[in-house]
């Protein structure tokens, strides 16, 4: 895109990189903390989901801080993963459903909002 | 804590509607002769415990069944008949109709928590309906007597019940009504009143004019601290409404749960009606000894298993039956006396009269869960004999012979249970169950865990998996938590069970929570006892067992009701957290099953999410059926009181109540109208707003 010239399109883009940024730092965060919680459960027997599902966010996250496109397709993995797991342990549940997939497609929908910026920095760089 | 109370008053639409007619019909009108007195008479000689030397007093000149008042235009048990069916014969609101209830008054008792009662309250009231009146009590015991039309008050009485006197919350759940057939009507207390108070005081009231009975006791009042023992404000308290059969009032009392081992005695007593002497009193650990009172500077047997519920009397076998908790302390057990493990967790027969044992059934061994039977039993006909039906807070539902308490459905045995590492010499291997109906649920896998988000969801599975869980009746554990799954106020708690008995079909509200628990080694126990607390140290209004000092034994307990994750408070397990269910009368199978309570008032960190699915919410207060097939209940913490299709399940109406309806609802008829009625009061465990209102709906007038 080469649309450097028009002040509110820059001015756009320039709050785009920074959500960009900031869901990039919350997916490092709750990685780490899945990721953590995953292991200790792991450790104790427990799903393997959470350990792998944040080790997904995690990545996400560090790929999002070098607006990586990867980082979509990383998550997108994330996202079918989970969705593929919750079904399995509850199906068609609803309320069973809700700390599975509620936040993990909140996380979705935001990650899909970054896709313009990433391309951006993917012809930019 | 509930208990039942039978009484007689004058002109009782006899024949207002077909109660269950199982065991020898009550006579329909007061001038019936009672059954003969031989037939009783057998009845209670021949169970086998019957000993020479019967402690039978002055009681016997009221030794012949009475016609009991029947339930229809009047509620005149806490339970709606004697036999505590809460079924109605009324047909006015029908599932075609009761979308149009209107309000047609609300009371206020004006009784609201003041000082150290704040954030004590759970009133849990269902008043009586006798003729014109309604009759009541409020949280504090407050006598109340309200126009039945128009919701007019008539009367009330305070006995004056101090805060300190608030045992774990103020519950009083109701009144009985006791006619002394020698009076005619217009004496004083020719119909009175009669309820048991938070300080353990038995009173008796005038129903026309709420005036104290001077023969009764002292000034209408019986002391029940009576031979208990040291007088500890909060430690001995009643909540339920006593039993009245053959003349007797009969009455357990609530033991404030966790404190000590050395807590006071479950003795249960029969009170003359009349003039409030003791006719017997039932001590399990020395019934003969202490049939009428201990010896002379004694007490009854301290840390006995208590009746804190209500009873149900069988006024023509003349038989009460009790529903028993455990013995002190509830979660350790290896100092228990075989007679209170004999007894604890049981349903317990008596011979009123006498106060003599006829027979008993357990439903826990060596109950180290606090799995007291909290629900009132049902009496009804099963397959042609007279029975007694018996939920039980782990969700089993047995049905047994009113006589003899042979079970009449299967009953059968968990074996091989875990013995865990606290006591394992006590911890029972085998435990029985009702293979004729269960509301139980399986048992809990890592992934029942729940919460908003996966964070939460996760620390409930790393708790799930940290803890001791090996299923129904995991023996608690120290050095980590266990999973008490169903929790202690799982299954059927004290609102019980409805029974139709036209149709043929039980309707049971229950909760599915588990409770996350753990002893605590003494040395890190920090709580003390009731009686050792002095000042401004008082035990507060939290979750039984939240922090339980259980004195004289090893360790105090420690449970999270509920199960809920730290921080957030939702709970760690997926809904639904609460259910009503219909059962068929004569094969146990399950008709439909349902959550109960939306999530409109329910969400993380307390804050509501006005949600109006049907999560399953938590549920304390029975339903009411009617005739035309409709059940009424309140009871979930979404404060909505509900009218459902007994054929289908489905909500026909609803109405949202101002504060928590944590009672169960009644019927009843007034001036050619069909009323319907629930006490909304809230209920500090169930987190629901306090209110002091009584609500009455009917249908339009033309």
């Amino acid at each position: 895109m080469s649309d450097l010239t028009a002040p509110p399109d820059h001015t756009e883009r320039h709050e785009t990189v920074w959500g960009v940024k900031l869901l990039g730092w919350i997916s490092v965060l709750l990685g780490a903390v899945i990721l953590a919680g995953g292991v200790w459960l792991i450790l104790l027997g427990g799903s393997w989901y959470y350990g792998l599902a944040g080790l997904g966010l995690l990545v996400t996250g560090i790929l999002l801080n070098r607006y990586m496109m990867e980082a979509a397709w990383t998550y997108l993995a994330v996202w079918i993963g989970t969705v593929a797991w919750a079904w399995w342990e509850v199906g068609a549940d609803w309320w069973a459903q809700v700390p599975r997939l509620v936040a993990p497609t909140l996380i979705l929908v935001l990650l899909l909002l970054c896709i313009p910026a990433l391309s951006r920095h993917a012809s930019k760089f | 804590m509930t208990r039942h109370f039978s009484i007689v008053t004058a002109a009782l639409l006899a024949g207002a509607f077909p109660l269950q007619a199982q065991q020898a019909p009550a006579p329909q009108q007061e001038t019936v002769t009672p059954e003969p007195v031989d037939d009783t008479a057998d009845h209670n000689t021949s169970p086998d415990e019957t000993s020479e030397g019967t402690g039978q007093t002055d009681a016997g000149q009221d030794a012949a069944p009475r016609p009991q008042p029947q339930v229809g235009a009047d509620w005149p048990f806490w339970g709606g008949d004697a036999q505590a069916t809460r079924y109605s014969p009324l047909d006015q609101i029908t599932p075609e109709n009761v979308s149009q209830l209107e309000e047609v008054f609300t009371f206020h008792t004006g009784d609201l928590p003041e000082g150290t009662a704040e954030g004590k309250y759970s009133p849990e009231v269902t008043p009586l309906k006798i003729g014109d009146d309604l009759l009541m009590c409020s949280a504090m015991n407050i006598l109340i007597s309200v126009n039945a039309e128009t919701g007019e008050e008539n009367w009330r009485f305070d006995p004056g019940v101090p805060n300190e006197a608030i045992p774990y919350g103020a519950t009083c759940r109701g009144v009985s009504a006791y006619t002394d057939p020698s009076t005619t009507e217009g004496d004083a207390c020719a119909t009175r009143v009669i309820q048991a108070t938070l300080d353990a005081k038995l009173v008796a009231v005038d129903m026309e004019t709420g005036t104290p009975c001077e023969d009764f006791g002292e000034n209408g009042t019986v002391d029940l601290w009576q031979d208990i023992g040291e007088r500890v404000p909060g430690w001995y308290a009643v909540t339920a409404p006593p039993a009245i059969v053959r003349g007797i009032i009969v009455t357990g009392a609530q033991v404030k749960d966790g404190q000590a081992e050395d807590a006071p005695s479950g003795v249960v007593r029969g009170y003359d009606a009349v003039t409030g002497e003791l006719a017997w009193a039932w001590d399990l650990a020395a019934p003969e000894q202490n049939r009428n009172g201990p010896p002379e500077g004694e007490v009854y047997t301290r840390g006995t298993p208590n009746m804190w519920t209500t009873a149900v009397a069988d006024e023509e076998l003349g038989y009460v039956y009790l529903p028993l908790g455990n013995s002190s302390v509830d979660y350790y057990g290896s100092n228990r006396s075989e007679v209170e493990n004999e007894y604890a967790t049981s349903l317990v027969a008596l011979d009123a009269t006498t106060g003599e044992e006829v027979w008993h059934f357990q439903t826990v061994r060596h109950d180290v869960w606090d799995y007291d039977l909290g629900s009132q039993a049902t009496l009804l006909d099963y397959q042609g004999t007279a029975a007694v039906l018996l939920p039980s807070k782990q969700g089993d539902i047995y049905i047994l012979d009113r006589e003899t308490g042979e079970p009449l459905t299967p009953v059968g045995e968990l074996t091989d249970l875990p013995k865990g590492e606290i006591e394992p010499d006590y911890i029972s291997d085998t435990q029985p169950i009702s293979e004729w109906h269960t509301l139980r649920k399986p048992a809990l896998e890592e992934k029942d865990m729940w919460g908003f988000t996966p964070i939460d969801q996760l620390w409930c599975r790393i708790q799930y998996r940290r803890a001791n869980y090996q299923g129904f009746f995991t023996p608690p554990s120290s050095d980590r938590p266990w999973i008490q799954y169903p929790g202690y106020n799982g299954g059927s708690d004290w609102g019980s069970v409805a029974v139709d008995t036209e149709r043929g079909i039980i309707v049971a509200n229950y909760n599915d929570v588990p409770n996350y628990n753990r002893l605590v080694p003494r040395d890190e126990v920090t709580s003390k006892a009731i009686n050792r607390q002095t000042g401004e140290e008082k035990a507060g209004g939290g979750a039984e067992g939240a922090a339980d000092p259980q004195e004289g034994s090893p360790y105090g307990i420690s449970v999270n009701a509920g199960w809920r994750n730290t921080g957030t408070g939702v709970p760690c397990t997926r809904p639904p957290y609460g259910g009503i269910r219909a059962i068929d009368l004569e094969t146990g199978e399950t008709l439909w099953d349902r959550p109960l309570g939306t999530a409109r008032r329910n969400g993380p960190f307390g804050i509501p999410s006005f949600l109006p699915f049907d999560i399953g919410t938590p549920n304390n207060g029975g339903s009411v059926v009617t005739a035309s097939g409709l059940v009424f209940i309140a009871a979930a913490t979404d404060n909505l009181f509900r009218a459902i299709d007994i054929e289908t399940g489905e909500t026909l109406w609803s109405t949202v109540l101002p504060a928590g309806g944590q009672a169960n609802p009644i019927t009843y008829e007034a001036g050619g109208r069909q009323y319907v009625m629930v006490t909304a009061m809230g209920h500090h465990f169930m987190e629901t707003p306090v209110g002091d209102e009584v609500i009455a709906w009917a249908l339009p007038e033309d």
